[in-house]
């Protein structure tokens, strides 16, 4: 039999130049590809919405999501994707397909996604101008606090968007899950749209 | 236009596609051949107020049932679907 070596590389490789990219100067968007993460879909059965609850409040210790909103744990973020399921975004298999299964056994269906969604991070005092490009969310603060999430559509590829904590400066931080295969279109088109603030591009290979 | 998705709010139309008309039932089994063939194959051209199924696909991936005037594009209810599920909508 033949031996087959998978390595894990991330759908941005090729795509993804770690720099400076557009305008000179200071750049006003900052563009981070988040790798190695652990991501579960976790979508209650039919009319096991309430025991599905139970499940992760058990599991984390807090309420899931049931609007479009992130809630973050000691370890885990846990984030809206539709009417009863939510993404738990972790990393170091904490909250992995191991160990989430045992507790939502019978109350809700898991599928591991860690590899078919790329994890981008976007910040920077021009973020929200490079966003409104792309998405039709109202981003201001107000409308889109720390914490706001929502399934929506970017250059008509569904992605799920949710606002982070702030950085340390106090700049918003807009993280944006998109599928695998539509990642690298919609890193160009990230680009595209951010090149006249100037974008300061990298990837981290741990999540925050 | 735009649509007010229970559960995710007001979104633009391009994150919405149609289905058609959300009023025919499907007939039980053993119907007669006309029963069937008028489900599946005969709409009514409603000129006023229909109910409309719509999937929101770019977004929450949940079935909706709009109802929807055909000649001025107001909309004035916006249901999950039967079976969409969901305990929880945002208004």
């Amino acid at each position: 039999m033949v031996e087959f070596s998978w390595d894990v590389r991330s759908p941005l490789e090729r795509a993804l130049v770690a720099g400076p990219y557009g305008a000179h100067g200071d750049a006003g968007v900052s563009l981070t590809e988040i790798r190695n993460f652990d991501l579960v879909q976790v979508m209650a059965r039919r009319g096991k919405a309430a025991e599905t609850a139970t499940a992760a409040n058990g599991h984390f210790g807090v309420a899931a999501p049931e609007t479009p909103k992130a809630v973050r744990t000691a370890d885990a973020t846990l984030i809206w994707s539709g009417p009863d399921q939510f993404f738990v975004l972790s990393k170091g298999g904490r909250h992995g397909m191991g160990a989430l299964a045992p507790g939502f056994s019978g109350s809700a269906s898991l599928s591991d996604q860690s590899h078919a969604r790329v994890l981008i991070s976007i910040s920077g005092t021009k973020a929200r101008m490079m966003l409104a490009k792309l998405s039709s969310i109202d981003l201001h603060a107000e409308a889109f606090p720390v914490g706001a999430a929502a399934a929506t559509s970017m250059d008509h590829t569904s992605v799920t968007l949710w606002r982070g904590n702030d950085r340390t400066d106090g700049q918003a931080v807009f993280n944006v899950l998109v599928f695998a295969t539509f990642a690298e279109s919609l890193w160009q088109m990230m680009l595209d749209s951010g090149a006249e603030y100037g974008i300061e591009i990298a990837y981290s290979e741990d999540l925050a | 236009m735009r649509i007010v998705c229970p559960f995710c709010g007001e979104r633009e139309l391009g994150e919405f596609t149609y289905l058609g008309d959300a009023k025919p039932v499907r007939p039980v089994a053993g119907a007669p051949e006309d029963e069937v063939f008028d489900y599946v194959y005969l709409r009514d051209n409603i000129a006023g107020v229909m109910e409309e199924n719509w999937y929101h696909g770019g977004g929450c991936r949940a079935w909706l049932k709009v109802t929807r005037n055909t000649l001025t594009h107001e909309i004035s209810l916006v249901e999950p679907a039967a079976g969409a599920g969901a305990r929880h909508v945002v208004k």
